[in-house]
């Protein structure tokens, strides 16, 4: 078992540790929350590829460094759309927010 | 428009093409408020119809063949359909009756209308009435025909129901429309079929091509049918006869116009216009002979029994008609037209005096006119006495000459039951005309009811008695005029015979056929028993309605079903009505609205509950739960990835 493996099988398990996280958690923090794990997975997988197979070593660290970026602008974003939601909803459960049920 | 002004004939005639129907126009839209310019208007519109009709008459009166002024309307291909002016004998001769009983109607109706709220809408009716006619006769084509015989059954439509307000004059109006529109319809028919048949609606190219065998004779005989409907529609014809005697709703002014020189003779002019197309084809001419010889004598039956003055000569009208159809279809097309000729005479004399007689007295009932002093009036009932001698077809007045044609037609058919059938009409027709005049001459005391209804009358009467002014004058001159010609129109029938017949050859044929059997010695046993029977007829009803010892009831009252049967107009508007309410309500309408309501509202309805049913079924992955949303969605792009990858 090479080194890229062990970094691509964590890269994948953190990856679906958080979509698990995203799917299964009531609460819009930990679907949040999960969503960051979801990101630094795909994180890390850059980071690997780019450590062992890349010609040019710089690219994937600019991309990682992009989604760290985007994921504190989405972060900010999400918190502020939860807070929105709790002051009308009194709640951060999202079985709650079914205004749009058919 | 220089060329216009070079062409008086031209001229003349887009006058009476356009004049009457301006007049219309100006009234309607600028003085319907000034009763006096909207009848000045209308009568020298109408004067100048008359007097471009007459010069018509006179510079083409030798003139070697029909004048045509066309311009093609419709061209496609080999089909062609002109528009303008046809001025051949027959045109030019209903085109001067039509401006004569016109001009002389509206000035009657000066007096007769006098104070009515509608009054310039009423010449404004009367003006489009002559001008739809007029252009009817002098149409070139079946097309422009057509469209003018639909205008005339419009104006007769609104003069009909002028009284609008009163619900029996409404419906009359509506009952005429009605039903000269089903006849329409087949009329319509028959001009498409020609179309297809043939290709040219020009009535000279239809008549010769007819003549010259050149059209299919079963396209002949179906087109003829088809358009004898219109003429059995217009000229109210069995089965469709029924709407004129509802038609006198109307003034009775309009009632003569639509009698004698409008209206009714259209269908009797379209069908001398065509008469060489008819003649082509044997068996719509005996169709034709038999619907004109039922028509005859059922009406005849029917104007035996009624009381109402107007309805009298509302089915003789009927009558007479039948007895035209019964000559043009037995190939007497010169008897035909001299009879259309007379009728409208006597016929537009008759109903202006009866309209005397109701304006005096203000009652349709001869029995009120009688007891309210109708003899009294000097004028209109010798005038009257004349019309309905002339009526009867005694000598020396012109219907005396033209039966006497019919007859001598009638006599040269193989068949001598349509012979025996017009004697009888003849017969008839004497009866019932001098039982109208006796009753007014010789007034009887009440008999029984009907009180209350002869004191009113005499109410009016004293009311009305010194009105013999300006208004009685305009009434009287038309109606001395008209009997003047009822006088001395007979004696020149072998004018107008030659006249008619100088340039048509192809009508020599036909005519001959009819005509030679009526000469020599059987012409005069004719003659002596159809005028002996016109006598006949007068002194039977001198016995019954006459004579001091009459009762004024008429041999038909000891035959009580039967006088119901002819009061009732054969249960004919009891028939329709039942046709109406069982087949057409009944039966088409209630199909209608069942499929309606069944296949076409269910069907909607269906669709759309299918829309909502389906919506709702979908509605349920709709659940509003984020994380199924993102669980499906998770899914989906995991089915993307193994598709593409594997």
């Amino acid at each position: 078992m090479n080194s890229l493996t062990v970094y691509l099988v964590v890269g994948a398990v953190l990856f679906s540790l958080g979509l698990f996280g995203v799917l299964m958690r009531r609460n819009l923090i930990g679907m949040l929350i999960s969503i960051e794990l979801m990101l630094n997975g795909a994180n890390l997988n850059f980071m690997a590829f780019n450590r062992f197979l890349a010609p040019e070593p710089a690219v994937g660290q600019i991309v990682t460094l992009f989604v760290m970026g985007i994921a504190a602008a989405e972060a900010a974003i999400g918190l502020s759309i939860i807070l929105a939601l709790f002051r009308y909803l009194h709640s951060i459960n999202v079985e709650r927010a079914r205004r749009l049920e058919g | 428009m220089m060329w216009f002004a070079k062409d008086p004939v031209l001229m003349a005639a887009s006058a009476c093409a356009t004049l009457p129907f301006l007049a219309m126009a100006v009234i309607l839209i600028f003085t319907r408020q000034h009763r006096r310019v909207s009848a000045a208007i209308s009568l020298s519109a109408i004067t100048m119809c008359l007097l471009s009709a007459v010069y018509l008459l006179m510079t083409l009166r030798h003139a070697p063949g029909p004048v045509q002024y066309q311009w093609a309307w419709i061209i496609s291909s080999d089909m062609i359909i002109p528009f303008g002016f046809l001025l051949d004998r027959l045109s030019l001769l209903m085109l001067t009756i039509v401006a004569v009983i016109a001009f002389l109607v509206q000035v009657y109706s000066l007096g007769y209308m006098a104070g009515d709220p509608g009054f310039s809408r009423y010449y404004a009716f009367q003006s489009l009435f002559a001008w739809a006619m007029m252009t009817m006769v002098i149409a070139p084509g079946m097309l422009q025909l057509y469209i003018f015989w639909e205008l005339v059954g419009l104006a007769s439509y609104l003069l009909i129901g002028f009284y609008y307000e009163k619900w029996s004059a409404s419906q009359a109006g509506k009952k005429a429309f009605v039903m000269t529109r089903l006849g329409d319809i087949g009329f319509f028919l028959g001009i498409i079929a020609v179309l297809l048949g043939f290709g040219d609606l020009g009535i000279l190219s239809m008549n010769e091509a007819a003549q010259a065998h050149k059209i299919a004779p079963f396209v002949v005989t179906l087109s003829s049918l088809l358009i004898f409907c219109g003429v059995v529609g217009k000229s109210a014809q069995f089965p469709l006869l029924t709407w004129l005697p509802d038609a006198m709703e109307g003034p009775t002014p309009v009632s003569a116009l639509l009698h004698s020189a409008t209206m009714v003779a259209a269908g009797v002019y379209m069908m001398s216009r065509i008469f060489p197309f008819f003649a082509a084809s044997p068996d719509a001419m005996a169709v034709a002979l038999a619907i004109g010889t039922i028509t005859m004598l059922l009406a005849s039956t029917m104007a035996m029994v009624t009381h109402d003055i107007k309805q009298v000569w509302a089915y003789s009208t009927v009558s007479q008609l039948g007895f035209m159809v019964m000559a043009l279809a037995s190939g007497g097309y010169f008897a035909g037209v001299f009879h259309l000729t007379t009728h409208a005479g006597f016929k537009a004399l008759l109903f202006l005096c009866s309209g005397i007689f109701i304006h005096e007295f203000h009652t349709n009932d001869m029995r009120e006119i009688g007891r309210g002093g109708g003899r009294k009036l000097t004028i209109p009932m010798v005038c009257m006495t004349v019309g309905a001698l002339a009526l009867a077809g005694i000598f020396p007045l012109s219907g005396f000459f033209s039966k006497e044609a019919i007859m001598g037609v009638l006599a040269g058919n193989p068949n001598k039951i349509w012979l025996l059938a017009g004697l009888l009409g003849a017969l008839m027709t004497a009866y019932y005309s001098f039982r109208l005049i006796f009753m007014i001459l010789f007034p009887r005391e009440q008999t029984h009811g009907a009180e209350a209804h002869g004191s009113h009358g005499h109410d009016d009467h004293g009311h009305e008695e010194g009105h013999h002014g300006a208004t009685f004058w305009a009434m009287a001159w038309p109606v001395m005029i008209l009997a003047g010609i009822t006088l001395v129109l007979g004696f020149f029938q072998k004018e107008l015979e030659h006249y008619l017949l100088g340039a048509g050859p192809a009508l020599h044929g036909a005519e001959a056929h009819g005509e030679g059997a009526g000469h020599g010695l059987g012409h005069y046993v004719l003659l002596f028993s159809a005028v002996s029977l016109a006598l006949g007829g007068i002194v039977w009803a001198w016995f019954e309605f006459g004579r001091k010892k009459a009762t004024q009831e008429g041999f038909l009252r000891r035959y009580p079903k039967v006088e119901a049967l002819f009061a009732n107009r054969w249960y004919m508007d009891h028939f329709y009505r039942w046709l109406v309410d069982y087949v057409v309500y009944c039966g088409f309408t209630n199909l209608f609205t069942r499929n309606d309501r069944r296949v076409i509202d269910g069907g909607i309805d269906g669709i759309c509950r299918f829309t909502v049913g389906s919506g709702r079924v979908a509605s349920f992955l709709q659940s509003g739960m984020l994380q199924y949303n993102l669980v499906l969605m998770v899914a989906g792009a995991g089915a993307l990835v193994l598709f593409f990858v594997l």
